[in-house]
């Protein structure tokens, strides 16, 4: 593991200690009482949800065209990261929905588009374990149609007629709720890069073992 | 080697498909037995008191093309994968993308010919007012089939020599066409509505357009990328 | 096979006919902005606590069985390169 990691996984682990105690301290909301603070995660860990699926594009996209295999362990371990923040994103979301909405679940642009978006995610994972040989260059393939759904996802909820909040919202927060927001964010950003970095260095050992397997065989 | 020009080459592909299709008939006739197997059974698992279920039409007409094409995008790569006519495509000088345009239209064909059925068919089961608006319906349905026709072909054609190819279609093709179907579906809808709205049905036709651009263009490439070998 | 093309039906059913009614519905203005208040209203009728505690207790366990399922992949695979390095060592000699 490179040398930051370590400071880097202490401060996150802090980050996040300290992070329920700046969200109990956030005032409660006019409309929705407190359960709005389920926010200060919701929304963190949707823009991560957002972030991995255009890490796992991007890194295809340069995979298909320059054929190294560092890109396409990113693309894998992008999609990895896309279904864990995904799930916690459609989880967190419907426990505030049903509090807030009555609802658990809405067919609406957003919300549907990020179920999606979600299940594109698996289709690579399932992908990849179960295509056998060759299936790296498929679900490059596949990443760019999710990656080109996220944009969708993301105004989707600006354009259509919905009870999900719009994107107004981050940028008129006031600030007693806007510094707990962006301090999970960044706690957020960070465990992204360190589960990135982890799950990096999965990729490659099991790339060193297949190598020894091979120079066993010799 | 000059590569063989677009167009010619296009042409060459469709052809070929259209031809083989005609001679045997044999995917044509199992889609179209499967897509309207399909439609019945939703009529006999949906009415109730000889009366079919409000706005069902809609979404019943498009898991039917929906689940129609994913037979008939694997029979058709099947069959190439049997006698290896895929390689031997990738092998000739043809431009890549003409090979891909030419199997998507051939699809499309296929599709546009089953749906000749399938629509009728709704129209007379469910009840539905379909064919009020003609051309506004043959616009969705196009729309809807190109943009499914788009992705079906280019995962198709990638998984021909993959493991477990026939469960691993739907399950990539499924979740990146879903936008493709709710638009085909609300357009569908909207054009059931007894006070029918065109701003509404030219909005979701022009969504429906919009992804068979971003589709299309983005098959185009990825098709390119992943085929060469 | 047959069970996964069940699941999809199921899949597209739900999406295709909810969102048609989806459509036909009229939801609620959404709310253009928080804002923050200076009591908390009185409880209405589904308690916050659950569902608050609830999704902090999703996120906070879902990310740490992630991270330990990680590091025991990691751990299992290292273990293996170790095993397959010494053997080769081994045979080298």
């Amino acid at each position: 593991m490179p040398k930051w990691f370590t400071p880097a996984a202490i401060l996150c682990g802090l980050m996040f200690v300290i992070s329920p105690v700046l969200i109990a301290r956030a005032p409660d909301e006019a409309s929705m009482g407190m359960v709005y603070k389920i926010y200060y995660y919701h929304m963190p860990s949707a823009w991560m949800f957002l972030l991995a699926p255009l890490v796992c594009g991007v890194s295809s996209a340069m995979f298909l065209v320059r054929g190294r295999p560092g890109d396409d362990r990113r693309a894998w371990a992008a999609a990895e990261l896309t279904v864990l923040f995904g799930a916690l994103t459609l989880i967190t979301g419907p426990l505030w929905a049903r509090r807030a909405w009555g609802t658990w679940w809405v067919w609406d642009a957003r919300l549907t588009s990020s179920l999606v978006g979600w299940m594109i995610a698996w289709a690579y994972l399932i992908l990849r374990r179960y295509g056998g040989p060759g299936s790296d260059k498929l679900a490059a393939g596949v990443a760019l149609f999710g990656a080109v759904n996220v944009p969708f996802i993301f105004i989707s909820v600006n354009y259509w007629r919905t009870i999900h909040p719009p994107t107004t919202v981050v940028p008129k927060l006031r600030v007693d709720m806007g510094v707990p927001l962006w301090f999970c964010v960044f706690a957020f950003l960070l465990l992204f890069m360190l589960l990135m970095t982890m799950r990096l260095r999965l990729e490659e050992t099991r790339a060193r073992l297949d190598d020894l397997y091979v120079a066993l065989d010799e | 080697m000059n590569a063989t020009p677009f167009g010619r080459s296009l042409w060459l592909v469709l052809r070929k498909d259209l031809t083989v299709e005609v001679r045997s008939r044999e995917i044509a006739y199992t889609t179209l037995f499967f897509a309207a197997s399909c439609v019945l059974v939703f009529a006999f698992a949906l009415v109730r008191e000889g009366r079919a279920p409000e706005g069902g039409a809609a979404g019943i007409l498009w898991i039917a093309i929906a689940f129609a094409g994913t037979l008939a995008l694997g029979r058709t790569f099947e069959r190439e994968r049997q006698s290896e006519t895929l390689r031997a495509l990738l092998l000739s000088p043809m431009p890549r993308p003409a090979i891909y345009v030419g199997k998507l239209l051939g699809i499309v064909a296929l599709l546009v010919g089953t749906e000749l059925v399938l629509v009728p068919l709704v129209v007379f089961l469910f009840n539905a007012r379909l064919f009020a608006h003609p051309f506004w319906l043959a616009g969705i349905v196009l729309g809807g089939t190109i943009g499914y026709a788009a992705v079906g072909t280019l995962f198709a054609a990638m998984l021909v020599r993959a493991r477990s190819r026939d469960v691993l279609l739907p399950v990539l093709l499924y979740p990146v066409v879903v936008p493709v179907i709710i638009a085909g579906v609300q357009g569908t809808t909207a054009l059931l509505q007894p006070n029918f709205d065109a701003v509404l049905v030219r909005f979701w036709l022009l969504l429906l357009v919009t992804f068979d651009v971003v589709f299309v263009v983005l098959a185009l490439w990825t098709f390119e990328a992943v085929m060469s070998d | 096979m047959a069970a996964l093309r069940a699941a999809c039906v199921a899949a597209l059913v739900i999406g295709g006919a909810a969102a048609s009614s989806a459509l036909a519905a009229q939801p609620p203005q959404p709310q253009d902005e928080f804002r923050p208040v200076g009591n908390s209203p009185a409880p209405e009728q589904i308690p916050a606590a659950p569902l608050l505690i609830g999704a902090y207790v999703v996120v906070l366990g879902g990310l740490f069985a992630y991270v330990v399922g990680l590091s025991r992949r990691l751990g299992a695979v290292r273990q293996d390169v170790e095993r397959l390095e010494s053997e080769i060592k081994r045979r080298g000699r």
